[in-house]
């Protein structure tokens, strides 16, 4: 008994436990990154069918997926994130077959794909698929579309109060002017926000090349006494509530804006500006591939496609979805620049990012 | 923080006392410590678990090297260190520091005079006080943080009165700036300087105020000399307990300060969120609990001493 107690509160005790301490978190490195890779994978018994979904915050109606429910007697698991690189640490750290369908954007896709976490699509399995603007499909990122369909267009935009702003703006060299002093609004967004600066500073919006980078931060630090905040959760408050009058901001949060406030003036920069566009996606080793088969073939519909778009105001690559006049969407198409993988350079980004604030 | 210690202390070495003293006891005694461990065992496990293995966890992060894509490969490297080095990190570790030194002064400087102030009122009235400086806990500080954006904005209550009264012309930038985010970094951390103050300076004795006052000492030096020394230890808790998460909430720098004052908080968080540089964001991480840790130090140092001093 005594033994027992002298062993209970012995420093053996605790160097026994440390030890198996640091054994156990050896062990679990080593697992979280190995195990995506073994097929661990128990057979599930449910009765209602399940689709698990990963989406973006605010990016169909609620309404749209019950109505799916309803419509064919399922179920759907509807998980967000609000971040690719959140989804991506998601899809990552969960085991596989945890989710059937997610909508990564552009460079999100590419970088997915070449890590082989996607499935090729079938696409006799959608009737629905010409419902699609062919002017939407093999983009950079996915040349066929093997892995990928698009689902939503967003664009960055300047957006002005043209009420208090009385010369029109037309590039991001015209945010620069003394009357925006403590007066813009910038996306909280690092490819995006630096992206546009590249541009203005006549580098392509990808660029990773030192001097690129150097000259973007260059008219950044001009623009600064002009920056109010970064945000990309509601930018669109900052307009609405008057606390500022110009910002780089969404496509659809301007447009929402505008609803608020009919002066707010949209902005295509001359100098060039992100397209992102979000795409439906199935995950390798989804359980109910045919169910999101089922539910991309739902969405692709025409009063569904409008249905979402009447809600949130993105570009719709539905052709019946009328949204924007062709020729208008043509210029969009041709001057913005898609977002791209960066690969290891990204640290370049975070970086700059960092000297920003 | 003196006082846990020696809560922690006294049982143990009374236990030892009693041991050699009473022989006969010890198998009783024996049982009464398994008893311990056996109810102390789920507070351990937790906090091995959810505290101590993920500090583990970080720690050997802090020293792998990232590959592009939030992945890790198996190699041993200081590399995450010599980055966190960067002139460009070491000045948000400056600024950081800079907004936490500014928080801990202001709450310093509003929770003497309201200890004080206090201190002479009825049990009742003080509890009562001291519960309303509580409730706001019951909320969720970040929607508390939200909370004052409706107060502090361009066209927000503040700015409304004081232009609708015609004391500004203009409206004030209260908030999108240093001020904002010290606004509410006070804000949100006050009551943690609140409590330990106020039990320092009602604890102080009133013969020795009474004997100040007799020898013809003002409110102000009767501060200096009286109150100051006595519950400087109260102060430096109540300072570690406010500086700390001064450094750290991103949440508060990213709300009131429009995401452009960047603090070590938000570097980490954008580590493993955005930057994909899990290494990085560890060796930050520990370089932070370092920091700290050489505070409480600091403190447990200091805190001793003035232990001694108070001779209470």
């Amino acid at each position: 008994m005594n033994t027992f107690r002298d062993f209970l509160t012995s420093k053996k005790l605790l160097l026994l436990f440390l030890f198996s301490l640091l054994v156990i978190s050896f062990a679990s490195v080593f697992f979280v990154n190995f195990r995506s890779r073994s097929d661990a994978d128990e057979p599930t018994s449910e009765k209602v069918p399940t689709l698990n979904v990963l989406n973006w915050t605010s990016y169909i109606p609620s309404e749209v997926i019950s109505d799916f429910e309803t419509e064919y007697g399922v179920k759907v698991n509807y998980g967000t994130y609000s971040s690719n690189e959140e989804l991506l640490a998601k899809v990552s750290s969960a085991k596989s077959g945890t989710y059937d369908l997610i909508f990564p954007s552009d460079y999100m896709v590419d970088l997915m794909s070449s890590r082989d976490l996607l499935e090729t699509l079938d696409k006799s399995k959608l009737k629905n698929l010409d419902n699609l603007n062919p002017r939407f499909l093999s983009q950079s990122y996915d040349e066929n579309n093997l892995v990928s369909l698009p689902f939503l267009l967003a664009t960055s935009v300047i957006l002005y109060d043209s009420e208090k702003i009385s010369t029109p703006l037309t590039s991001y060299h015209d945010l620069l002017r003394e009357d925006f002093r403590d007066n813009l609004v910038l996306l909280d967004d690092e490819r995006i926000t630096i992206g546009s600066f590249l541009l203005a500073s006549g580098a392509d919006l990808n660029s990773v090349e030192t001097t690129a980078l150097e000259n973007s931060l260059a008219f950044y630090e001009k623009l600064k006494p002009n920056v109010k905040a970064f945000d990309s959760d509601s930018p669109k408050t900052f307009f609405i509530t008057g606390e500022v009058d110009a910002g780089i901001i969404w496509n659809a949060e301007a447009l929402l804006a505008q609803t608020e406030r009919e002066n707010l003036k949209i902005v295509y920069p001359s100098e060039g500006f992100a397209l992102s566009m979000d795409n439906y996606c199935i995950l390798k080793h989804a359980k109910n591939p045919d169910l999101a088969y089922l539910f991309i073939d739902y969405l692709l519909r025409d009063d569904v496609s409008q249905a979402i778009v009447d809600e949130y105001p993105y570009i719709s690559p539905n052709r019946s979805v009328t949204s924007l006049p062709d020729s208008e969407l043509e210029t969009i198409l041709a001057r913005g620049t898609y977002v791209k993988n960066v690969g290891n350079d990204i640290k370049k980004f975070d970086k700059l990012w960092a000297k920003y604030k | 923080m003196t006082r846990v210690k020696n809560n922690h202390n006294r049982p143990f070495s009374s236990t030892s006392e009693l041991r050699e003293k009473t022989p006969k006891l010890s198998s009783s005694k024996t049982v009464f410590d398994g008893i311990k461990v056996l109810f102390t065992l789920p507070v351990i496990l937790y906090a091995l678990l959810l505290i101590f293995l993920p500090l583990v966890y970080i720690f050997f992060l802090s020293f792998l090297k990232s590959d592009s894509y939030g992945g890790f490969l198996f190699e041993i490297t200081l590399d995450n260190y010599l980055e966190s080095f960067d002139p460009t990190y070491l000045g948000i570790f400056g600024k950081s520091v800079a907004i936490g030194l500014v928080t801990t002064a202001l709450c310093l400087l509003i929770s003497y005079p309201f200890a004080i102030f206090l201190r002479d009122k009825p049990e009742r009235t003080r509890s009562l006080i001291i519960t309303l400086v509580m409730i706001p806990f019951l909320t969720n500080s970040m929607i508390r943080t939200y909370g004052w954006i409706t107060l502090l904005r361009k066209n927000g209550v503040i700015n409304s009165a004081l232009l609708g009264l015609g004391i500004i012309d203009a409206p004030l930038s209260l908030m999108y700036n240093s001020l904002g985010i010290i606004i509410g970094m006070t804000y949100t951390l006050l009551p943690f300087m609140i409590l330990p103050v106020v039990s320092a300076v009602s604890k102080v004795d009133q013969s020795l105020l009474d004997a100040a006052e007799d020898l013809g000492a003002g409110p102000l030096k009767k501060f200096t000399k009286v109150y100051l020394p006595l519950t400087l230890s109260g102060a430096f808790n109540g300072s570690l307990m406010v500086f700390i998460p001064a450094i750290g909430y991103f949440f508060i720098a990213d709300i009131l300060g429009g995401g452009k004052a960047m603090i070590i908080g938000n570097l980490i968080k954008n580590q493993f969120l955005t930057a994909r540089n899990w290494p990085l964001g560890a060796a930050l991480s520990i370089l932070l609990l370092i920091l700290t840790f050489g505070l409480v130090k600091l403190y447990e140092k200091i805190g001793g001493d003035l232990d001694e001093l108070g001779g209470a």
